[in-house]
């Protein structure tokens, strides 16, 4: 009798365990700094749950890149067997929305945006609903190295292109720039082209931005896209730019700067962290907005980074645990730690205000560059980013113009070329629907 | 009516095929057929829809702005699978000689020459990159010390196209290594020993004996080469330049080193996602492959040497 009091008690604890739902999350980071931050907020929030004796249970997965998570999470739900949670880039909003998998976080039950800051909640509402739930946002700055800056007699980070330019011709007469050391040193990236066309108030496809309609053109022979490109030739063709070679190559520019090869960088600020720590004592860092066009105004910058969007074919009180995870990770304090430990926005106005109390953005001047520059951004069509459902294409079409560039093309010509190419990619997919 | 020697019933060698044919069945015909299939529908990945389209897609490839994409890239695969296959089977067979030699540690010299293809290639590509980081990768470090000079690797449309070539071959060293090993143990030691009594320099020996022995090997190399040049340098081509950088006219169309493989992936699965496409594109990739297959077997496979009469 006892014996089978044990059996069955066994019985007993074994269906519990496995009564425990999963909650998949799938995301994108794969360094051991970002991915061990979540995994500690997942393991936080499971000992929540199985304390209050509900039985689910979040399993997160790595699934590689922003590209290739999104796609994983597409394949799986036409698959049907999605996730419930996916960590998608804010390039892929159009095509979120199109394939018809997520639900707006708004559509389920009570979702409170007041605490989140504008910017950002104002790229992840489409047609007027707010889409995904607010995570790892971020925008470029310049990193700069102060002693090759103090060698070269320059006193401030520059803060428009010809300052830069400026910047580099004093560190070639002051003798800085060498074989070895160039002047900038920013990757190869559309990403980057797209923010300096939301600095100069223009917007990269027409319909607003695609906000007021689907997208149909890129606007890439634009002034605002030829001036950044002929900041780059000139940049270029004087010597001080360098990159890996390689497009979007994030950390071998990000190499180079810390090596101390380069006197000026521009990176996401999501960055920081693995920035400050790689540069270590060897030279001393400080930060700077985003360089603007000469007599423009500085309109601000676009928001980048990534959120978390649910996938639709789940029971409601599964996505409502998934929901209240998310929520959970992205609560006031957390958002504190995330910034913290890597240079991401704190996404919530509360955090923003525990950081100024505790005096964090004095402590850490560096940190606080972003956000300034994120705050000063003028809310418009231009800078509350474009949506199309070609982005990640055309991001590659403009990486390899500016390459042609390089490589010693005309501007017009690559451009020209280029918007060919992206409005050929954009109609082909518009003419899915 | 001719008995079958080994079976005794009709049905049993067919019923042994089952097997094979059934997975050739899943993981190949089905797959093709639905490349086929899918080349004449407008689909996105992202999107899951399919609309026929009859031949549009096949006439993007060859005119339109499409065109010269594919184009290059069709040039460029010809161009690096060539260089892959030669100089992968020439530097592996000059290795295989040298590692058969009767010396002092040979095993210990094989093991070492077969190690390349232990590693996978997002560990090959890797180290390729971060070899030949401009700035502050081992190679220029050293060649700025030695000779003052820092080329340009990655984004020099000649170098990187040199340098892929340069790690595919390697990669593939070990795999041709091992295959040319075996052959040239089985190599029967008197032929050579009778063709030097006869006077034949080491030269010649080589060229009249052992490489004549060694065509079944070559052949069979020459095709798992070729499939690995087209199909398998995909993950290296990805991490190493990604398929840049874009060359000067008239290779300005897409990045050097992106060969068909790559770019059917891009279309496909990239920021496009059109699916329909790259199927298409997949479609003349395989006519490619079938074609140059014929063509081997008609023409090469004459050459070959299996032995007896």
């Amino acid at each position: 009798m006892k014996r089978l009091c044990f059996i069955l008690a066994c019985i007993a604890l074994l269906s519990t365990v496995y009564a425990q739902t999963k909650i998949d999350f799938w995301y994108a980071f794969s360094d051991a700094n970002r991915s061990g931050w979540i995994q500690e907020r997942m393991d936080e929030f499971n000992a929540q749950l199985s304390a209050a004796g509900k039985p689910y249970m979040i399993v997160g997965e790595r699934k590689g890149s922003y590209p290739e998570t999104q796609q994983a999470a597409v394949l799986a739900a036409r698959q049907g067997n999605p996730p419930h949670l996916v960590q998608l880039y804010e390039v892929g909003s159009q095509i979120a929305v199109d394939s018809g998998i997520f639900m707006p976080v708004i559509e389920l039950g009570d979702f409170d945006t007041s605490d989140y800051i504008a910017p950002v909640l104002n790229y992840y509402t489409i047609g007027g609903k707010v889409n995904s739930i607010p995570f790892n946002s971020s925008s470029p700055i310049v990193y700069a190295n102060k002693s090759l800056m103090d060698a070269a007699g320059v006193t401030a980070v520059p803060t428009t292109y010809n300052e830069l330019l400026a910047a580099c011709d004093a560190a070639a007469a002051a003798g800085v720039l060498t074989a070895d050391v160039k002047c900038f040193g920013v990757s190869l990236n559309g990403w980057f082209v797209e923010q300096w066309v939301a600095e100069q108030g223009a917007t990269l496809v027409n319909n607003d931005n695609g906000r007021s309609g689907r997208a149909t053109e890129v606007l890439l022979t634009s002034d605002a896209v030829r001036n950044v490109f002929n900041w780059f030739k000139t940049l270029n063709d004087k010597g001080y730019y360098t990159y890996t070679g390689k497009l979007e190559d994030w950390d071998g520019s990000d190499a180079i700067f810390t090596n101390g090869k380069v006197l000026f960088h521009i990176t996401s600020t999501a960055d920081l962290v693995n920035i400050t720590r790689a540069v270590g004592t060897s030279f001393e860092l400080v930060t700077g907005m985003l360089p603007i066009v000469d007599g423009t105004e500085r309109n601000g910058v676009v928001i980048g980074g990534a959120s978390i969007w649910l996938v639709r074919d789940h029971p409601v009180e599964e996505l409502t645990v998934a929901r209240d995870f998310v929520l959970y990770m992205t609560n006031a304090e957390n958002m504190v730690s995330w910034h913290k430990a890597t240079g991401y926005y704190p996404v919530r106005n509360s955090s923003v205000d525990l950081l100024r109390a505790e005096g964090w953005f004095t402590e850490f001047p560096n940190a606080s560059t972003a956000f300034d520059q994120l705050l000063g951004t003028i809310p418009s069509t231009a800078t509350g980013g474009a949506l199309m459902g070609t982005f990640q294409a055309t991001r590659t079409i403009v990486e390899e113009a500016l390459q042609k560039v390089l490589a010693g093309a005309s501007v017009d010509a690559a451009l020209a070329e280029a918007k060919k190419l992206a409005d050929a990619a954009l109609a082909e997919y518009n003419a899915n629907f | 009516m001719k008995a079958s020697p080994v079976f005794k019933s009709r049905s049993l060698p067919w019923l042994l095929l089952v097997p094979t044919l059934g997975i050739l069945l899943v993981f190949l015909y089905f797959p093709v057929i639905q490349s086929f299939v899918l080349s004449l529908y407008r689909s996105n990945l992202f999107l899951g829809t399919q609309r026929f389209i009859g031949l549009e897609n096949f006439r993007n490839i060859f005119s339109g702005t499409l065109a010269p994409g594919f184009r290059q890239v069709l040039l460029q695969t010809l161009l690096f699978s060539g260089v892959v296959v030669v100089s992968g089977l020439a530097v592996s067979l000059a290795l295989a000689l040298l590692a058969n030699q009767p010396v002092r540690g040979a095993r210990a010299y094989r093991l070492l020459l077969i190690w390349p293809f232990a590693l996978s290639p997002a560990v090959a590509g890797t180290i390729f990159l971060f070899m030949f980081n401009p700035e502050v990768g081992f190679v220029n470090q050293l060649l700025n010390v030695l000779l003052g000079v820092k080329p340009r690797w990655l984004d020099t449309p000649a170098l990187a196209f040199s340098i892929v070539c340069m790690a595919a071959v390697w990669k593939n060293l070990g795999y041709n290594i091992v295959f040319y090993l075996a052959a040239l143990q089985n190599v029967p030691a008197e032929l050579g020993e009778a063709a030097q009594i006869d006077g034949a320099t080491g030269a010649q020996r080589f060229f009249a004996v052992t490489f004549p022995l060694l065509s079944p090997m070559t052949f069979f190399l020459f095709f798992t080469n070729l499939a690995y040049a087209f199909f398998d340098t995909f993950g290296l081509i990805d991490i190493v330049t990604a398929g840049g950088p874009v060359g000067a006219p008239p290779f300005d169309h897409a990045g050097v080193t992106s060969t068909m493989i790559y770019k059917i992936y891009q279309d496909g699965f990239g920021g496009a996602a059109n699916l329909g496409f790259a199927a298409a594109e997949s479609v003349v990739l395989l006519a490619l492959v079938a074609g140059v297959t014929v063509l081997q077997f008609r023409f090469g496979g004459r050459r070959v040497y299996y032995g007896g009469a």
